[in-house]
């Protein structure tokens, strides 16, 4: 079974179109969602939650319907909602025993499950302190027990750890991967933190402007930027072999210590590099094709500056996600 | 903080309708209200009129007291010493009078129970598990709902079996069968129209303070009006402004209607059996009920776009 099959996806508010013939086909796994404000992320996620029906098109998720299933859908996901989303009063258990009457769970399996995703989270001894009395980290926590209190086939996070400090972050990253090793669940992850995705995420999903730019495995879509490399190299004129680069087309960094970063022409062939070596009577030493990571290859595939809204560093990312989303 | 040293566990059930979680709204409104100490105040003051009433049933029932003073003291009351009918003014005073301790237990609860859900955003909590919109307002409703009931109707209900325990027992209990129908009857319509202007108003309001002070407007400001414009303008159709009136308007429509279910005669000048003085109240009393009707719908219409407005997903 696939995870998400859509297909001609389009949605509009009024004039605004907010996706357009968006066709997605994702396997189970861990699948980061990334984008700009007003990409398309929130009418995805509301698509994808079965809240929103779509304008035209239509397709599965986990096998639902998504024009005609959307209560079944929600009773297999299991959404993780930016906004605090609390209710007062309430002590922790009974919040996620509420989340779990909610999806209509009996209540007495709702109360044991509640007791357990707590203990699950780190919120053991915390379950019987009112809601009003968590700390930002721990309502992050909270959240995801309600989340699961249903045990869903597919987790939907929305920004999982905005609002966290370094350690709250970091501890909330190591929960998920635990949860996704140990439980094989899958996750959508839509954040605008990039080394979230990055770290969590097997697939990635981009969204620009309500098309997606780009979708596939990680390695897919670093292995379509390649053409980038790093070289090193002993013997010879050190000025030789970056001269005969530059005039073979290729773009030159030196890094000193006789390395360069290098940035190759269309239909470059790596051979070429031994080659050009061996005429300047140097030696490779160091030959690596670069890795470009999330965050590089967003803002090359959106064709952005890196201040558009999407922020590889988390404190820059608190900021950007102040802002609304479509 | 690292993980608990658990395993993870899954859970193998059905789910049942999304419908079932409005009990769960229901016991988590509550949970809100009875776990707020100074809410209890409030309730401590329905329980003392609750006792009040219970103590002169009993006190004219068990003690020998002279038929004139029992009259005196039930007919203070609304209740008639006659146990076989004549009792419904009784339970309409009761209720109302509970009605304005609920009033101000309301205006204080609904920016706990609704405002809350939109000023610290809990509506996507609700609204992205299995339920929708309409699951949530009917929640909410029944919720506001049980609250009033269990101040009103329930307590009506048992003053009713009170008075069958301490007098003719199964006697007064059959023959005014018809009684706790209309005790149900009146409690409804009173949950209703409290349930759905208070929902309403605290799903655009939000906070306590402009709530409390609606919700006073409302039932006491108007009431206030609506007396003074009757007696200037000698019409007593101007008492059709207070909400509150209508409410007991329609209540006594009920336990008219109570009446006339159970077949009993009434001719002439009692042809409303006591409960209504005349027919321009009777017929003020169906104005009330258009009225209350008109208002609950447009609030209604009103909530379900205000819950509409709120985005689940930011």
């Amino acid at each position: 079974m696939q995870l998400v099959d859509i297909h001609h996806v389009s949605r509009s508010y009024g004039k605004f179109q907010a996706l357009r013939d968006v066709s997605l086909s994702l396997d189970l796994g861990t699948i980061g969602l990334v984008g700009n404000n007003g990409a398309g992320k929130s009418t995805l996620l509301k698509i994808l939650l079965g809240l929103l029906a779509p304008d035209t098109g239509g397709g599965t998720i986990l096998g639902c319907d998504i024009r005609h299933s959307t209560s079944d859908l929600r009773g297999r996901i299991g959404y993780m909602p930016e906004a605090a989303a609390v209710v007062p009063v309430l002590k922790g258990v009974e919040f996620v025993t509420l989340a779990g009457d909610l999806y209509g769970m009996p209540h007495r399996d709702a109360r044991r499950r509640a007791h357990e995703v707590l203990s699950y989270v780190g919120l053991g001894e915390l379950r019987y302190r009112r809601l009003e009395e968590y700390s930002a980290g721990n309502v992050q926590r909270l959240k995801l027990a309600a989340a699961l209190v249903h045990d869903p086939q597919l987790l939907l996070l929305d920004e999982p750890t905005n609002g966290l400090d370094p350690a709250g972050r970091i501890g909330m990253l190591r929960l998920l991967e635990d949860l996704i090793a140990e439980t094989g669940k899958s996750v959508i992850l839509c954040t605008h933190l990039l080394g979230d995705v990055e770290r969590l995420c097997d697939q990635i999903v981009v969204l620009h402007q309500g098309t997606v730019l780009r979708s596939g495995t990680m390695a897919e879509l670093r292995h379509s930027i390649a053409g980038r490399f790093e070289l090193q190299w002993q013997g010879g004129d050190p000025t030789g072999l970056p001269a005969a680069l530059v005039k073979e087309g290729c773009e030159v960094k030196l890094l000193g210590d006789g390395k360069a970063q290098i940035s190759a022409p269309r239909d470059w062939h790596t051979t070429r590099f031994f080659e050009l070596a061996r005429a300047a009577d140097s030696t490779l030493t160091l030959l690596r094709p670069e890795q470009e990571d999330l965050a590089r290859m967003f803002f090359r595939v959106t064709d952005q500056a890196p201040s558009a809204g999407v922020a590889a560093d988390p404190r820059a990312a608190s900021a950007s996600t102040a802002e609304g989303g479509t | 903080m690292g993980i608990d040293n658990v395993r993870y566990h899954g859970w193998e059930g059905e789910l049942r309708t999304p419908w079932v979680a409005c009990a769960a709204i229901i016991r988590v409104a509550m949970l809100q209200v009875f776990r707020r100490k100074s809410y209890w105040v409030v309730i401590g003051l329905g329980l003392l009129n609750f006792l009040l009433f219970w103590s002169i049933i009993y006190a004219v029932t068990q003690f020998d007291i002279p038929r004139d003073d029992q009259d005196k003291l039930l007919g203070a009351f609304g209740f008639s010493s006659e146990a076989s009918g004549g009792q419904e003014n009784g339970y309409i005073m009761f209720m109302q009078r509970q009605s304005i301790i609920v009033m101000i237990l309301l205006a204080f609860s609904g920016s706990l129970l609704v405002g809350a859900d939109f000023r610290f955003n809990s509506l996507p909590f609700y609204l992205s598990r299995r339920i929708d919109r309409r699951h949530y307002i009917v929640g909410k409703l029944l919720a506001v709902g049980t609250l009033v009931s269990l101040l009103t109707t329930v307590p009506a209900l048992l003053l009713f079996l009170e008075y069958g325990m301490f007098t003719s027992s199964l006697d007064y209990w059959r023959d005014n069968w018809q009684t706790p129908v209309a005790v149900i009857a009146y409690g409804l319509v009173m949950s209703t129209v409290l349930s759905v202007l208070l929902v309403t108003l605290s799903a655009y309001l939000q906070k306590m303070a402009p709530i409390a002070i609606t919700w006073s407007s409302l039932f006491v400001m108007l009431s206030t009006m609506s007396g003074q414009l009757s007696r200037r303008a000698a019409d007593r159709n101007w008492h059709l402004l207070d909400p509150w009136r209508d409410i007991r308007y329609v209540g006594k429509l009920c336990f008219y209607a109570g009446k006339r279910l159970a077949g009993e005669v009434s001719q002439g000048a009692n042809a409303y059996y006591g409960i209504f003085a005349n027919d321009d109240e009777f017929r003020r009393s169906l104005w009330a009920l258009l009225i209350l009707v008109s208002v609950c719908t447009v609030a209604i219409v009103a909530l379900v776009r205000r819950v509409r407005a709120v985005e689940i997903v930011n």
